[in-house]
Parts: structure tokens; sequence; C-alpha cells
């Protein structure tokens, strides 16, 4: 007869770190409904097309069928910023990805693994997946398509003067950011909800692609600083030493010179900046936060046990460094990205309203400007209050997360 | 304590340094023509004298802004006649394919090379069996880079020493300006200016031959990096390529109006942020701290620039509201105002921009103060002294309140560099002319010695803000020492 060693109880549900803060988080309604208020502005930066757009989904002028539609969704002549392909091309493959997303999840929980392995698995098709996107759009963006610029809205309303009928079924909006041609500075009305601005284009149509421009910014940017602080801060961290003191010297000097004044100066001297000059100039210079607190955490984490035994076990420095330490102090970086993020578009709109941003772009700093230089009101309260819940949302997503993190507030 | 300022103060040479090789090597590789576009004499459609007169002009100014130097290594003492020739056939342009781009560059290099180029050119002029149009070229080339540079030209009071020097010089180039043909020249004359070049050559000949030190000399010291040094360590920032006045001078005129609007932000921050947030910690979560906290979190998401433009067209430019003036730190005529009236105008013309730039600091702040002071109001110290019976506000105010404030206190030290740079964007929107705008509108012209001045002291005074921060620490938390 045999006494159990340990009173028969259930097994603790296995539940790993990001488990924990996810439920924490989840806890925080203002913070939850923040990050979902987040996903919906990042689908609405999505569907723009669907909403406002000059080319019909289908149209007949008596020459057979076409889809101009989506034949222009990657046509660069129409829109001309690799960032508005980029969502074109999320758009189209929304519907189809989220379907074979589920049959794999499906197939994948049929084979019965593990908690644990099983997320390994998805994470690894997740990760192929998101390669597979990057590379059909760097496929886009170096076989750049281009279609004649065609006023569709326009060849209705002249052939139906002439009495011809064409079939042609339009987004809701038949016009997209670039068009101009309406009354100057006109209020908001039915016809254009946010009014046109300074320069004859809708404001509502730019504030929703620029949408695209603003989140695009923040994420792309933060993505350059925190990869370079990672590494800065993980080599400091980890080698300590010598290595340690050139990195300290080189955070110093970047941090000493005022991040506005030098990003403001850099911008400006470029002849014409693109979005993408602004996201690495960003990126290149407001990197020494991320890097202090990479390297600080590296200190902290660098004498336990664990890494003595990954360094043991003979792992090679790159591998105990990125896979091992890393995962572990990833915590405090997301947080500071996601204040990053809303700090990089803050920092944006800045740079667009100083009139030194991308001018080919609608970015809402731009709008912003109009408004200060012709007084209109709705040319300041729409772009302003665009800014200000997108950076809002940011802001309580990353409190919620900083507080899921804490194991002080954890009950 | 002492030891450690001191070490601390020898530590930040090398990095200021460090810090003006960067933004030096930053704004000098950056794209753009230093002065704007107006000093660069691409004059189109006027006349060929007119436009090699602003060619020449735009030369002399780049000469006296060591703008035609290499920006940190010079090793022009090693041009030779292959680098010439090149540059020159792309400006000949005989087979007619070089892209425009390419000439002007080529035109800018030869230019810049200056008397490095010299014994290159004479090389090409003294060979007859180049083409006629090459040798020509030469030959008006040589008369602009053969010129030596009137270093005190433009400079006031001069000694007769200095004045006999500048004579002489400018009779020198005078001399040399003249010896050139054109492609269509006789032979004969040709011959003879190659020879008048030549004889000028062998007379000035160490001028053109560098020893081992010089050549060391000039790959390290002839060069922009080097002479902008050279100058700031007597402190002198340069003349501003727009106006030609000193640039130190400038900044230090528009200090008065950017410390008068952040210092008066300071004091508004922290007069009303750490009472605010001592009010709310000791109110943790009832309505009113949840309230407040709230309203602070929005504040400090709401970006300044949109409060800026919003404040100004709600109250000032009459759409509704006109209560306060649209622009400006004072009003056009102060000459007949008293003291009292003066300081009432500004106060008047800066109340705007000075809440504009101030909430969000405000805010982030009072929530600093509010989880400085809740980190330690349960601690032991704090509920002892609760126990001795000392009256609650002795508790907060005298206990928990002077050590959950450290971190507070030591932010006041990054406030500095604001506190001189001033808020571009505030600046700009409310048309203060303060150091922020300064920065704006040399930004715009291309103006590199006022931005590398005002770059370079907001840099410095972060250094001093960094040091005065960890001073801070140990001055205001006994347990903190640097020994």
């Amino acid at each position: 007869m045999s006494q159990p060693l340990l009173p028969d109880v259930a097994p603790p549900e296995d539940q790993t770190f990001g488990d924990i803060v996810w439920l924490q988080f989840k806890k925080n309604r203002v913070a939850y409904c923040s990050l979902w208020g987040l996903a919906g502005l990042f689908l609405l930066a999505i569907v723009a097309p669907l909403i406002a757009s000059g080319r019909p989904f289908i149209w007949d002028a008596g020459e057979g069928m076409l889809f101009p539609w989506f034949s222009g969704l990657f046509d660069r002549n129409y829109y001309e910023n690799p960032v508005d392909i980029f969502f074109n091309l999320l758009l189209i493959l929304a519907v189809p990805s989220a379907l074979f997303a589920a049959w794999r999840y499906r197939s994948i929980k049929a084979i019965g693994l593990d908690k644990r392995p099983r997320r390994a698995r998805i994470i690894k098709e997740v990760r192929y997946g998101v390669l597979a996107v990057l590379a059909i759009f760097v496929g886009l963006l170096f076989n750049p398509h281009s279609e004649a610029y065609t006023q569709y809205a326009d060849i209705v309303e002249a052939r139906a003067e002439a009495g011809e009928a064409t079939t042609a079924v339009f987004p809701p909006v038949r016009y997209m950011f670039r068009k101009t041609g309406f009354k100057s500075l006109e209020s908001p009305s039915a016809k254009h909800w946010l009014g046109v601005d300074e320069s004859t284009r809708d404001v509502a149509v730019r504030l929703l692609y620029g949408t695209r421009i603003s989140l695009t910014i923040g994420v792309i940017a933060v993505g350059i600083y925190v990869t370079i602080g990672i590494i800065l801060g993980a080599l400091a961290g980890f080698y300590s030493g010598k290595v340690d003191i050139l990195i300290q010297r080189l955070i110093e000097i970047v941090m000493s010179i005022p991040a506005l004044i030098i990003i403001l100066t850099l911008v400006a001297f470029l002849e014409k900046p693109s979005i993408f000059h602004i996201m690495l100039v960003i990126g290149l210079i407001r990197w020494t936060g991320v890097a202090r607190l990479v390297r600080g955490e590296f200190y902290r984490l660098r004498g336990q046990d664990f890494v003595t035994s990954a360094v043991a076990l003979g792992f090679p420095p790159w591998k105990v460094i990125f896979h091992h330490i890393l995962p572990n102090a990833m915590g405090p970086v997301l947080v500071a990205a996601t204040f990053g993020v809303a700090g990089a578009i803050l920092l944006e709109s800045t740079l667009s309203f100083l009139g030194l941003g991308d001018l080919s772009a609608p970015s809402w700093g731009q709008t912003l400007s109009e408004g200060y230089s012709s007084g209109a009101w709705h040319l300041i309260l729409a772009p302003g209050f665009a800014i200000f819940i997108t950076v809002s949302l940011l802001n309580l997503v990353g409190e919620g997360l900083r507080d899921a993190l804490d194991p002080k507030m954890r009950k | 304590m002492l030891n450690y300022v001191i070490k601390r103060l020898f530590l930040m040479v090398p990095t200021f340094a460090a810090i003006s090789l960067v933004i030096f090597v930053v704004l000098n590789f950056a794209p753009g023509t230093p002065g704007g576009t107006a000093a660069t004499g691409e004059a189109g459609g006027q006349d060929a004298s007119t436009a090699g007169e602003q060619r020449e002009s735009y030369r002399i100014f780049k000469e006296q802004f060591n703008l035609d130097k290499p920006v940190l290594f010079n090793t022009r003492f090693d041009l030779g006649r292959p680098e010439i020739e090149a540059e020159l056939s792309a400006i000949l342009n005989e087979s007619g394919d070089v892209p425009p781009a390419r000439r002007i560059e080529a035109q800018e290099d030869i230019e810049n090379w200056g008397r490095y180029a010299v014994p290159g050119l004479l090389s090409v002029l003294s060979d007859t069996s180049v083409s006629p149009g090459m040798r020509a070229l030469a030959s008006q080339r040589l008369t602009f880079n053969a010129q030596r540079q009137n270093k005190n030209v433009f400079k006031k009071n001069l000694s007769d020493e200095e004045r006999a020097e500048v004579k002489a010089i400018a009779k020198a180039n005078a001399v040399v300006r003249a010896w050139s043909f054109k492609a269509d020249a006789t032979p004969e004359a040709m011959r003879d200016t190659t020879s008048e070049w030549n004889s000028w050559f062998t007379a000035n000949e160490p001028d053109f031959s560098y020893t081992f030190g010089e050549r060391i000399e000039i790959f390290f010291f002839d060069t922009r990096f080097a002479r902008y040094w050279y100058n700031l360590a007597r402190l002198n920032f340069g003349v501003s390529h727009v106006d030609k006045r000193p640039v130190l001078q400038k900044v230090i005129s528009k200090l008065k109006y950017s410390i008068t609007l952040s210092f008066s932000s300071v004091l508004l921050i922290y007069a009303i942020s750490l009472p605010l947030g001592i009010w709310s910690s000791i109110r943790q979560n009832t309505l009113a701290d949840r309230v407040v906290t709230t309203i602070l979190f929005m504040l400090y998401s709401l970006p300044s620039f949109f409060v800026a433009v919003f404040m100004l067209n709600l109250l000032t430019r009459g759409t509704p509201l006109q209560i306060f003036p649209t622009s400006g730190f004072e009003s056009l005529d102060t000459s007949q105002m008293t003291l009292l009236e003066y300081f009432k105008d500004v106060g008047w013309h800066i109340i705007l921009p000075i809440f504009c730039g101030s909430y969000a600091a405000l805010a982030a702040l009072s929530r600093y103060a509010r989880s400085g002071l809740l980190d330690v109001i349960r601690s032991d110290y704090v509920r002892t002294a609760r126990a001795k019976g000392l009256p609650e506000s002795v508790v907060i105010l005298k206990h928990a309140a002077r050590n959950g404030m450290i971190p507070i206190l030591t932010l006041l030290a990054s406030l500095l560099p604001t506190l001189i740079g001033g808020s571009v964007v505030i600046e700009v929107v409310f048309g203060i002319p303060g150091m922020g705008s300064y920065l704006f509108e040399s930004i715009n012209l291309r103006d590199y010695n006022a931005v590398m001045a005002v770059m370079l002291i907001s840099s410095a005074l972060t250094l001093v803000g960094m040091l005065i921060s960890d001073l801070s620490y140990a001055l205001v938390d006994p347990r903190i020492t640097f020994e």
C-alpha cells in the first residue's frame, strides 16, 4: 500500500509570464479598451481605400467590365507612398490570410500538442507568415506598377450629360486624399464631414489616410531605435568593462544633444524629406533611453543562475544574450516602446506642423498648420483631436502595460 | 564630493568635444548650401560677366567661412595632375555626355581646392599636347586658384602693418588675375602666358611644396572642423552667414525672451504641481483624486502645438474672443511705459505662451509627485511619525514629502536646457523672438554658424544639467555619496 507523497490536487495551470501579464492587463478596463481602440484605428488605416477612393470597384463604360479599384491598389501613380502600398497589401490579404490562419490553427490543434510546444509552433508559423507578407511587399516595391491617371467620377458625369449610361460602383467617397478642387476653407457639411482645407482638399479623407502615415511613423521609428537600443544596451550590460564604458560615453554624447533640435535641423536640411527620412532620423537619435534601460536589465540579470548555466553549457555569447537574457529584459522595453510610439507620432506632427515634414504625405500636423495660418476652426480641431486620441490611446496602453508588468501591483 | 565634481568637469571636456564633432559632421554632411540659395551665385539668364562676378563673390564667401575646406581631414596637398585633368575635362565637356550635376560638382571641386590645385593646373597648362580648350581653361582657373586669401580685408580698424599686407596681397592677386587666354588664342600668346605662369611658379615655389610636418598640419588643421574649434576655443562662434553679425551677440540678445518665458514656466510648474501631487496622493482613490488624475493624464497627452493654436485662435484672433495680443513679447512701442506698465504689458503677452509651454510638464510633474509620495507614505518611518502623535500636516509635509520629492527636485536639472533653448514650437506659434524661433529661422536660412551655436550651447547646458542632477541627489539624500 502506497501513500501518495503529495495530496491529490490538480496540477497548477501552466501559466507563462506572458499569460500572467496579459490577465493582469485585461483587468485594467481602460487600458484594455484602449488596446481595442488602437486596433480599431489600425483597421481604419487598412480599410481607407474601401471608404474613399477615386476608383470604382466595378466599371463599365461600354467597353467591357473593368475593376479599377483592385488593379489600382498597387498603382504607384495613384498611391505614391510605399506606406499606402503596404496597407493596401494588408487590405487585400486580410480575408484570405484570416481564413488560412484559421485553417492552420485548427490543424495545429488537431496534432494534440501541449500548451507550450503548441504555442511555439504557432509563433513559428506566424513568423513565416509575416516574412511572406514582407517578401511580397518588397517584391511590389521593386516592381512598381503604374496606370494612367483617370478621373472616373468626372467621366461618369460627362457621359451622363452626353446621355450615355455608365455602370460604376464607387466606394462611399469618390475621391482620395490628393483630390483638390473643392471650395477652399469650406466648413463641415454633409458632403465634406470635416470641411475642406486651404489647399481645397477634403479634410476627412486626409485624416483617414493620415492615420496610415502616423501609425507607420510611430511603429517604424520606434522599431529602429528599439533595435539599436537593445543591441547597444545588451552589449554594454553583458560585457561591461571597456565595451560598457565606450557605449556609456556614446549614450551620454547622444543624450546631451537636445533631441528635438537635432531632429528638426536634420529633417530641415534634407532637401525633400520623405516620411522614411523622418523615421530614420527619429530612430537614429532617440535610442538612448532604450539602451540605458536594456543595459540596466542586463546588469540585473547577468549574475542570475540561468545565465551562468547557459554560459557553462557553452552557448555562444550571442545566444546567451538574445535567447536567454533578452526575453527576460523585454518587459520594460515594451512599455518604453509603447510610450515611444506616441512620442514619435507627436514628433512627426510637430515637424509637419512647422512645415518641415513630408509635403506629399497627408500628415495630421500639416492640416493643423493650415489651421494655424488660416484660423479656420475645423482645420484646428479635427487634426488636433486625431493626434490627441491616438496619443492618449497609446499612453493608456503603455500605462496599463507598465502596471501589468509591475509585480507590486499584482493581487 | 569636490573631487567628484572636478572629475566630472574634466570628463565633460572630451564629451563636449565629441558632441561638437558629431553636430559638426552631421551639419556639414547634410545636403543643402550654407547661406541659403541666394548665396550660390547660380544666376540663370544673366550675362556672362555678372554671372562670373557672382561666382567670384561666392568663392570669396566660401573662403571667408572656410566652406571651401574639407570637413575633417585634408589630403589636398597630394592633388596631382590626374585629378585636376579629370575635373577640367568634366567642366569642358568635350564629349558632350557629362551630366550637368557632375559639371557643377567639378567646378565646385576645382574652386574649393584653391591653391592646392595650382601645381596640377600649371602642369596641364604647360603641356602642349593637351587640347587648346583645356589649356585655356587651366589658365583661366589659375587666375582664381593662384590668388591668395586676403583674410583681413573685411576687418575693421586695421593696423598699419596689416593694411600694408592687405594691399600687397591685393596687388599680387591683381597681377595674377590678368594672365589668362581663350581657347582660340594664338600659340605665341599661349606660350607667353605659360612662361609668365612658370616664372611666377618658380618664384613662389616654396608655397607649393610641403614638408612632412606641413602635410600633417594641413591634414588635421586646414579643415573646417579645426578652424571652427580654433575659434570656438576663444568663445568665438563665428558670424551669421546671413547678416554677417556675430552669432554669440545675437544669441545673447535672444536670451532675455527665452529666459523670461522659461523661468516663469518653471516657477509655475513647481508652484502648482507639487501641491497638486501631494493633495491628490493623500486622497488616493477618492473621486477627487480620480478626476484630477484623469485631467492630468489628458493634459499630458494633448499636443502642445495643438493647444497653442487652439488658444491663439480662441483668445487672440477675435474668433470669437480677442483678449490677448496675437504675437510678440511686448507691445511695439514700449518707450513711453513706466516699469510697472512694461511688466504688465509683457505679462499680458506671455500668459498664453507660458500656459501652453508648461501644462504638459505640469501634468507630468504632478503625476511624478503623486507617485513619489505614494511610494513613501506607507513606509515605517511615516507610521512612526504618526504614532508619535505628530499632526498630519507635519507627517505629510515634513516627513513624507521631503523624501518623496527627491525625484522631482532632480528633474529641475533636466529643465535647464529648455530654460535657455526655449521651446521652438511655442515661440514660433506665438511669435516670441527668443532662442527657439531664432533656431527655427536659422535652420530655414541654412545659417550653419547660428545653428551650431544654439545646438552647442544647449548641449553644454544639458551636460551641466546632468551634473547638477547627480549632485542634487547627494545634496538631498544623505545616503548617497560619491566616495
